[in-house]
């Protein structure tokens, strides 16, 4: 599909959210006046940033980085000189004590103590010598890279939180699989390409819109509009009509009355599973089972107004700690001074991991916000008298669940969605994916590509998978793919074994033959004395001499010798290769235990 | 884990690895080679009444080569072509044998 074949397209964008304006901004550009829906009185959808009393609380805390440079080029387009650059600091919670996040090695030390580091390194070196045979679940999982100690004291409590479901029950796929980009192969790839300087800025700062992440989004948003597109707001897709395998109109409901929009073109990042649920006529009853079962993680942000200028120095805390609910408290003033109207007050926000329609997600707002109260003070981070406001936020389909069946769900679905002719899902919840929201905006990108350029970019496979080979091409200066194919190779081509008997019997041979030709050779050159000084060698090897006879028995004795140092230089070398493996795997291991929760 | 996560630890601890017999050949070819040139000149700068006697034997296998500069580039030329020989075809053997014995594993398996 040619530029020039889409004039006649009226592309409608299913969700405001950072996928779906990106995508509309992107259409903007190709002369195409997008309608965007939106469910929500504002945008940014699960990056958007609430006002309360002109205070600003951005739902979750969004650093803004990226390794993917259309995202970063359009970041800076859209918001210039009110991108701040922001020094990060977060710690951990846990015990009454601050560790800072990522751990270091000294600070943890101190904070646990040092009987309960010893007993950490036991537990370590004892799940190192004998590991659970099998890791089905995220706390064999972690126990086997980490021992059980640390386990209990940096991982469990807070992955509890997060995913309301015991370490015991969380699949070790799902860890396994949040976690690839630390796998060995990107041990290898670190230290071939050296990427430190990404991870390090990663560790140290980040980029953040002056007033939080809705400020980029409004600006997003004016810039369609004043490109001919259409944002509205308020409006929920409640129908989707379907002719075959295309999608013709959507049914939405705007302040109470429905409505059709028609459109060529659909592009949405409302939940996959809703759209499903919406499809009319449904499709068949096994893709709405597996729609069905694909589930999502909540949160809650209990905002509170502090009358202190100053409370603590970090962007986020995250709370490890069981005695109190809370996961995660932001301080938004260190996110951006200007997220307060009054410098004299700081604003947090305590983010409470739940699931939509449970207890806590019911409580009301007053109760959850004498709750944040308490925790904070007990925390002792404000002083309850301090608190003179608050107000509670709720962010519904927050994080899917990778659970252990999602996988054969999520496939269904995709099947069923691929099948849609001019229909294409993207960002986090269009794609189930645990995206990031540089990768969502670029799910975006890339769906208009398809439908513009008629490209066949693969939406699903957009994901942190990607994000280690884009931080590859920003390092190194070349294509990712050429990256992947060139360490393969070089993996293939270096690191394996060498054959201990192979290389033994060919040195043997070799070494065997040179002392053949050579005695050979001297016997054949006759002379009064043949060979004197070659056949100093019986010194070791007993019986040579330098003649016809000798030959063959120096055949054998080198071929032993060499045999013999083949043998043993495959077997140093393989060794060598074994500990140099071990060191690296030891290196990535590392670098996922301080880095842990930016994963989960 | 997928297949595709584990493929470097599967490379590591499951493959065999290939020599490129030409690389191979000409490395050992260049340390051989250079391995002559040095000792002899060595032996050259040093001087005495009687140069490399010991070394000056490798004439015996190598016509033309003696312990003088002239002497050592012979010598790296003969050094390198030994050697070339000698590591091409450790390598070439090397790769039959893992052939033979992969295929032979691959046969049992």
């Amino acid at each position: 599909m040619g530029k020039a074949g889409i004039s006649d397209k009226q592309v409608v964008v299913i969700g405001a959210g950072p996928a779906g304006l990106t995508a509309a901004y992107e259409l903007t550009k190709f002369n195409q006046r997008p309608i965007v829906l939106e469910k929500r009185e504002n945008v940014g959808g699960l990056a958007r940033t609430e006002n309360y009393k002109g205070f600003y609380f951005d739902m979750g805390g969004h650093r803004f980085f990226t390794k993917v440079e259309e995202v970063k080029k359009l970041w800076h387009e859209i918001l210039r000189g009110n991108f701040l650059r922001r020094p990060r600091l977060s710690r951990i919670y846990y015990s009454r004590k601050f560790f800072y996040y990522p751990l270091k090695p000294l600070n943890a030390l101190i904070g646990l103590g040092f009987w309960r580091s010893v007993l950490i390194a036991l537990s370590y070196v004892r799940w190192q010598l004998f590991p659970y045979r099998l890791e089905d679940t995220f706390e064999q999982w972690v126990t086997n890279r980490f021992g059980k100690r640390l386990f209990q004291t940096f991982f469990k409590t807070y992955t509890e939180k997060v995913w309301g479901i015991p370490c015991s029950e969380l699949r070790a796929e799902w860890a396994a699989q949040r976690l690839k980009d630390l796998s060995l192969k990107t041990a290898l790839l670190s230290m071939f390409l050296k990427p430190k300087t990404q991870i390090k800025t990663l560790i140290d700062e980040f980029h953040y819109p002056r007033l939080g992440p809705g400020m980029m989004w409004n600006a997003v948003k004016d810039e369609i509009e004043r490109r001919d597109g259409v944002v509205r707001l308020n409006c929920d897709v409640v129908r989707f009509n379907k002719t075959g395998s295309r999608i013709d109109s959507v049914i939405i409901s705007c302040n109470g009355r429905e409505e059709l929009i028609r459109g060529t073109d659909f592009i949405s990042s409302m939940p996959v599973t809703e759209v499903i649920k919406k499809l009319d006529p449904p499709p068949a009853p096994k893709v709405l089972q597996a729609a069905e079962k694909l589930k999502y993680r909540d949160f809650l942000t209990v905002c509170l107004i502090v009358k202190q200028p100053n409370l603590f120095p970090d962007n986020w805390i995250y709370v490890h700690d069981p005695d109190v609910r809370v996961g995660r408290i932001q301080n938004f003033k260190n996110w951006s001074p200007d997220m307060v109207p009054d410098l004299t007050k700081t604003s947090l926000g305590l983010e409470y991991f739940c699931t939509e329609g449970d207890a806590l997600w019911n409580t009301p707002d007053a109760d959850l916000v004498e709750l944040g109260k308490r925790e904070v003070d007990r925390i002792g981070l404000a002083s309850y008298a301090d608190i003179e406001d608050g107000c509670v936020f709720r962010v519904p389909k927050a994080y899917p669940v990778y659970d252990s069946d999602y996988r054969d769900h999520l496939a269904i679905v995709k099947q069923f969605v691929d099948g849609l002719e001019n229909l294409q899902t993207i960002g986090r919840n269009g794609l189930h994916r645990y995206n990031n929201q540089d990768h969502a905006m670029l799910t975006g990108m890339l769906a208009v590509r398809n439908l513009v350029l008629g490209e066949r970019n693969d939406l699903w496979s957009v994901n942190t998978d990607q994000e280690y080979h884009e931080e590859l091409r920003v390092d190194a200066g070349v294509e990712a793919r050429d990256v992947e194919e060139v360490v393969q190779a070089a993996l293939s081509r270096i690191f394996p074994k060498l054959d201990r008997v192979a290389l033994g019997l060919s040195v043997g041979m070799a070494a065997g033959l040179l002392l053949f030709l050579a005695t050979l050779w001297l016997v054949l050159k006759g002379g009064v004395v043949v060979g004197p000084r070659l056949r100093l060698l019986n010194q070791y090897f007993p019986w040579y001499s330098v003649t016809a006879s000798g030959s063959v028995l120096g055949f054998a004795y080198g071929f032993a010798v060499g045999f013999v140092g083949g043998w043993g230089f495959a077997f140093l070398r393989n060794v060598v290769i074994f500990l140099y493996m071990a060191v690296i795997h030891r290196r990535a291991n590392v670098y996922l235990l301080r880095n842990f929760l930016e994963y989960l | 884990m997928t297949e595709r996560e584990k493929a470097p630890e599967e490379v590591v601890l499951t493959r065999l690895l290939r020599l490129n017999a030409v690389v191979h050949g000409v490395v050992a070819g260049i340390v051989v080679g250079l391995g002559v040139f040095i000792a002899t000149n060595w032996l050259v700068l040093k001087g005495g009444k009687v140069v490399g006697p010991h070394l000056s034997l490798l004439g015996q296998f190598f016509i033309g080569y003696r312990i003088t500069f002239v002497g050592s580039l012979i010598g790296f030329a003969y050094g390198f072509f030994c050697g070339f020989i000698g590591g091409y075809f450790i390598a070439r053997m090397y790769n039959w044998l893992v052939d033979l014995r992969e295929g032979k594993n691959q046969r049992h398996g």
